[in-house]
């Protein structure tokens, strides 16, 4: 410690220490003299008879009681919003930022084009920068927004978006802070008139309060057209000005938008829960985005949006009272000064109309006429009861915005190769008074990521990789590598399990990739589960969420995927979950899984199976038609043979008799042909009729797919 | 094999001269041919029916005292999963044998089997791994075309020997069976009159001796049994081939020479004797050819152990195998109504044990020469 050089603070406490140090032992001197008779005199009562010295007095304690601020409290606690280790941080920081952008855009109306910039600045340190094209922030908002925690527009009304408490980005900014020192920057635009307004931002801690760096404490404006953009260049301030360049477009200025650019201490590396994953999902989820992303080495990956229109916005309710708790009640009740009863509850729950609030309070045994400002505790008490045994509609369900069956299945299929894919969308229910939806989708089939990756990006993944052997790099790296498929590629690579990740020689790595591109993982594979609330990929806490229960819950033997007792279905599978609420319960404010609740369950549950059953149905036909297939193949193997045989001894033309004999074969084997009439739309056979919202991809055309995009990389 | 050329010298195009022994065999194969042709183009599958080579497909003819194959077909399709492989197979020994027949030339059913044998076209299978997996085609397509595998331009593998006061005439060449050394005249597979003549007059020997194995054999022939007592000695190594049968027949209905048996003790010591008194169930179609009713069955018997005073280390366990199999010897029509038999295959089954004519070497090492055969032929001691 001493070594170290540490910071000011630091030096205080250490001249403080030996100070209260002597202080001590002079205290301890003055004592000495006058208790030693005491014990010379070999009296025991004495010893006994010697008061405790109080360890501190109400008043000593009252003096160290005070307020502790939020951003304080988070300081401390960062962990508990997701910044618990420089890799989280990073992907935190990203996951935060874009999350506003998309909030903004939507509710803004504007087609959200996010461009994310991560650069690394020095040895664990990177510079995060996420630029939006949405409304913009007003000046004095911005200081508010972006340097004080728990300040924000979501808390307090119920609507479906994917921030909710107003800590997430202002977080980021002060983590930044404490690891780099370096301020938050700020840019923002709100028209293409007016001027951009440019804050460097810190947050004091001790009051939650933003402090500004720049202009004076007051920011700086940057003009709007030409003018601004020069001083944009000559202080080196981060803005993207123009969209893409689209072909024989003009090119199209950025008319508003929020850039904000935090440098952290953090951690940039591939695979699970990195940031590319995190973009790669939120792209699935939100099919009306395009995403720009630059990452530490300076390679650009766009996710082109599939879709022009918006999600319908989603309408603000007022909360259903079935989700009231007692106390919230009372504070309600005590912040409605005028009118009666009816008048409150009409007109602050949603679902209660004259009629329904009459039954409520009859149900309490109070007036309908009764003044809110005379309701006591124990009437208030009275009300909470009769409201939970009341009957009352469901909350209005049009407030929660699911992806929709046919945007999701388009975007799997853009994501993940396979060769089916099938989603469901349950109609929405309330759990504790909050609506909510849930989607479910699938992909069955295609190579795992662990077949797509290339040469270069292996050899980086082995050398950020700090697992201790192969088998654990190749579990924690790739999606869907399970324990089995890892095994099956290390021993077809012909190296040892045990052997590390960072010390394989360049043979052995070329071995590793060649296993990996050519090992059949099929059956090794376990099932890929991307969660998602609200459109936000959840990442982290797997074993917690509600979602992976629900998936582990289901038994997918039925739907003919091997599946272990409480385990993880196996096979080339991806399920896509999305939970739609206007309050996500999550467990945690990092917001990495759903606390299950028994009607989320429930749901989840019933959309795992209906995909399941289409799964299920999809598979059974397949093995038919493999089956068939194969039997064609026996025949088909010998037909040849035969024909020439046959031609042999009566000289029949051979090639004439093989026609003949193939087309025979294939009416015996019709069934094996099934496949090729049917993509995509149902077919007669009631077994094979797949409703819909089903995708199957002829597997020839997709290998096509998968070459075309090796090519490309 | 020289004489073999002088006989259907080849053809300047490779075709050989055919005899019409031959044609015959070739229409026989071009039939089967057009079959899967016609069948091709109604559409339909095509199939053949092969007679059935199983127990349940024989019946034993009380009056000629042989087995005789009857009417059952086996049906083989082409699209059907598990007789795919077969009736490719099938068409394939069918075109190996009618390249055989037009060239003039025969194989023995390994070297069909390594004629055929080629991985099939785009896979990795071979039409036939094993020669077992070809020997029952080669069977089958006998049976099929009602032609007997020398007809196919086939022969099996020469096992088998004779010596004895014999002159036979084999291609042309005389062989005099007397004077044989030590290793005898291996008989061939094909012993039809057209290879090989035997004649009345060049044959001294009075019955025919055939014993089970080589080493027996070669006992009988060191201490020159057929010299002593005049007759021809012959083994066949086991279960005899359709060679040694064939000459074993043609020596009982041409020369009229009486056959006995020297066989183990033992259900398959039995069978032989079967096989060669009244033909095999696998080849009931060559019964008429093969079988000779008539032959005796000398020894050893399951009496032997007392009788002879052979010593207990001689004995062999009989197994579960043997037993089940004695059983079902015993229940064969041919066999079941023979009282002597049923009491020799009981008293055997009691016994517990069964015995090799090796034994009686552990007697004397000519007791079975000297003694045991003689005694047998001259009390007329032998089951029938």
């Amino acid at each position: 410690m001493a070594s170290s050089n540490t910071k000011s603070p630091r030096r205080k406490v250490k001249k403080k220490v030996p100070k209260s140090v002597r202080k001590k032992k002079k205290r301890a001197a003055r004592s000495a003299p006058v208790e030693s008779p005491a014990t010379t005199n070999g009296s025991a009562e004495a010893v006994a008879m010697r008061k405790p010295r109080r360890r501190a007095t109400a008043q000593s304690m009252a003096a160290a009681q005070r307020d502790i601020s939020v951003s304080e409290f988070f300081a401390k606690n960062r962990h508990l919003l997701g910044f618990d280790n420089p890799r989280k941080a990073l992907l935190t920081t990203v996951k935060e930022a874009v999350d506003n952008s998309l909030d903004a855009c939507e509710e803004a109306g504007i087609l959200p084009e996010i461009w994310v910039h991560i650069e690394q600045t020095r040895l664990g340190r990177y510079k995060v920068g996420v630029q939006d094209n949405g409304p913009g922030i007003l000046k004095k908002q911005i200081p508010l927004i972006f340097g004080k925690l728990l300040y924000g527009s979501k808390f307090h009304r119920l609507r479906m978006s994917r921030g909710q408490q107003g800590i997430g980005i202002s977080a980021a900014g002060m983590y930044g802070m404490l690891t780099t020192g370096k301020p938050v920057k700020i840019v923002s635009k709100v028209s293409i008139r007016k001027p951009a307004h440019y804050y460097e931002l810190q947050i004091d801690t001790k009051k939650n309060k933003p402090e500004i760096l720049n202009g004076r404490g007051d920011g700086v404006d940057i003009p709007p057209g030409d003018k601004g953009l020069r001083y944009i260049q000559k202080h080196g301030i981060e803005w993207i000005t123009h969209y893409d360049a689209v072909e024989g477009a003009k090119l199209a200025d950025l008319r508003s938008g929020t850039r904000v650019t935090i440098e952290l201490e953090a951690r940039y590396q591939r695979g699970r829960g990195s940031v590319d994953e995190f973009l790669q999902q939120a792209a699935i989820a939100n099919p009306h985005v395009t995403l720009h992303y630059e990452d530490p080495d300076g390679n650009q990956h766009i996710y082109q949006r599939t879709t022009k229109t918006l999600p319908p916005e989603p309408r603000e309710i007022k909360p259903h009272p079935y989700g009231v708790e007692l106390g919230l009640l009372i504070t309600m009740l005590k912040d409605i000064t005028e009118g009666t009863l009816s008048q409150f509850l009409t007109s602050s729950f949603s679902r209660v109309s004259p009629a329904v609030a009459r039954r409520i309070c009859e149900g309490a045994k109070l007036s309908t006429r009764a003044s809110v400002k005379k309701i006591g505790r124990g009437e208030a008490d009275a009300l909470y009861q009769s409201i939970q045994s009341a009957k009352i509609s469901a909350p209005s369900l049009d407030c929660v915005v699911p992806v929709g069956e046919d945007l999701l299945l388009k975007a799997l299929k853009e994501v993940l190769p396979g060769e089916f894919y099938t989603a469901a969308t349950r109609p929405p229910t309330v759990y504790r008074g909050n609506p909510f939806q849930i989607e479910v989708g699938l992909a069955y089939g295609g190579a795992s990521s662990a077949q797509k990756v290339t040469r270069e990006a292996l050899e980086e993944l082995l050398s950020q990789s700090d697992a201790r052997t192969l088998r654990q790099f190749l579990i924690a790296t790739f999606q869907g590598v399970g324990p089995d498929a890892a095994d099956k590629i290390i021993k077809g690579a012909e190296l040892g399990t045990r052997q590390s990740p960072a010390r394989l020689k360049p043979k052995e790595r070329e071995q590793f990739h060649h296993a990996m591109q050519n090992v059949n993982l099929d059956d090794g594979q376990t099932m890929q589960v991307l969660r998602y609330a609200n459109r936000v990929p959840l990442q982290f806490q797997h074993s917690a969420c509600a979602i992976t229960q629900a998936v582990v819950n289901t038994n997918w033997r039925s739907y003919g995927l091997s599946q272990s007792r409480g385990g993880m279905p196996s096979g080339p599978v991806s399920v896509i979950v999305h939970m739609a609420s206007v309050w996500v319960p999550f467990t945690s404010e990092s917001k990495e899984a759903v606390a299950s609740y028994p009607e989320i369950q429930k749901e989840l549950r019933l959309g795992l199976q209906s995909v399941g059953r289409k799964l299920g149905m999809y598979l059974r036909r397949r093995l038919k038609v493999h089956q068939q297939g194969v039997r064609r193949n026996v025949f088909l193997r010998y037909l040849g043979e035969v024909a020439s045989a046959v031609s042999e001894i009566n000289q029949a033309s051979r090639d004439e008799l093989y026609g003949r004999l193939l087309r025979v074969a294939k009416k015996r084997t019709a069934e094996a042909d099934v496949k090729l009439d049917s993509r995509g739309r149902p077919v007669d056979d009631e077994e094979t009729d797949f409703g819909q919202n089903v995708i199957i991809v002829d597997p020839a055309e997709n290998l096509a797919r998968t070459l075309a995009n090796n090519g490309v990389a | 094999m020289a004489k073999k050329v002088k006989r259907k010298p080849a053809a300047r195009n490779g075709k050989a001269a055919l005899t019409s022994q031959d044609k015959r065999t070739l229409s026989q194969l071009r039939r089967l041919a057009d079959d899967v042709v016609s069948a091709a183009t109604r559409s339909r599958d095509p199939f053949i029916d092969i007679p059935t080579r199983a127990l349940s497909n024989v019946r034993y003819s009380p009056r000629k005292r042989i087995i005789e194959m009857g009417s059952n077909t086996n049906r083989r399709q082409l699209f059907n999963l598990s007789q795919a492989k077969s009736y490719m197979q099938t068409m394939l020994v069918a075109s190996g044998c009618k390249r055989l027949i037009e060239e003039g030339k025969t194989t023995s059913i390994r070297g069909l089997f390594y004629l055929l044998k080629h991985t099939i076209e785009g896979t990795k299978e071979e039409t036939f791994s094993e020669q077992s997996e070809c020997d029952p085609v080669i069977e089958d397509s006998e049976v099929l075309l009602n032609a007997l595998r020398e007809e196919l331009h086939l022969y099996a593998q020469t096992k088998g020997t004779i010596v004895g006061n014999i002159v036979i005439n084999d291609t042309g060449n005389e062989i005099n069976c007397a004077a044989m050394g030590r290793g005898g005249y291996g008989i061939p597979s094909i012993v039809e009159p057209d290879v090989l003549t035997l004649d009345r007059k060049k044959c001294k020997a009075k019955f025919v001796l055939h014993v089970e194995k080589d080493t027996v054999w070669q006992r009988f022939n060191e201490d020159r049994f057929w010299d002593e007592h005049n007759c021809i000695l012959t083994h066949g190594g086991g279960q005899p081939p359709r060679g040694v049968r064939r000459l074993l027949n043609r020596l009982h209905t041409e020369l009229g020479l009486p056959v006995y048996c020297l066989l183990d003790n033992d259900p398959w010591g039995y069978y032989i004797y079967s096989v060669i008194k009244q033909g095999s169930i696998n080849l009931a179609y060559e019964s008429q050819r093969m079988a000779i009713p008539a032959a005796r069955f000398l020894g050893l018997r399951s009496i032997d152990l007392e009788r002879c005073g052979l010593t207990n280390s001689v004995k062999i366990n009989l197994n579960e195998n043997d037993r089940k199999r004695a059983k079902q010897i015993a229940s064969y029509p041919w066999f079941e109504k023979k009282k002597a038999w049923q009491r020799e295959i009981k008293k055997m089954l009691d016994n517990g044990f069964k015995l090799e004519v090796e034994s009686l070497i552990s007697k004397d090492i000519s007791y079975v020469t000297e003694t045991y055969v003689p005694e047998r032929l001259a009390k007329r001691d032998w089951l029938d």
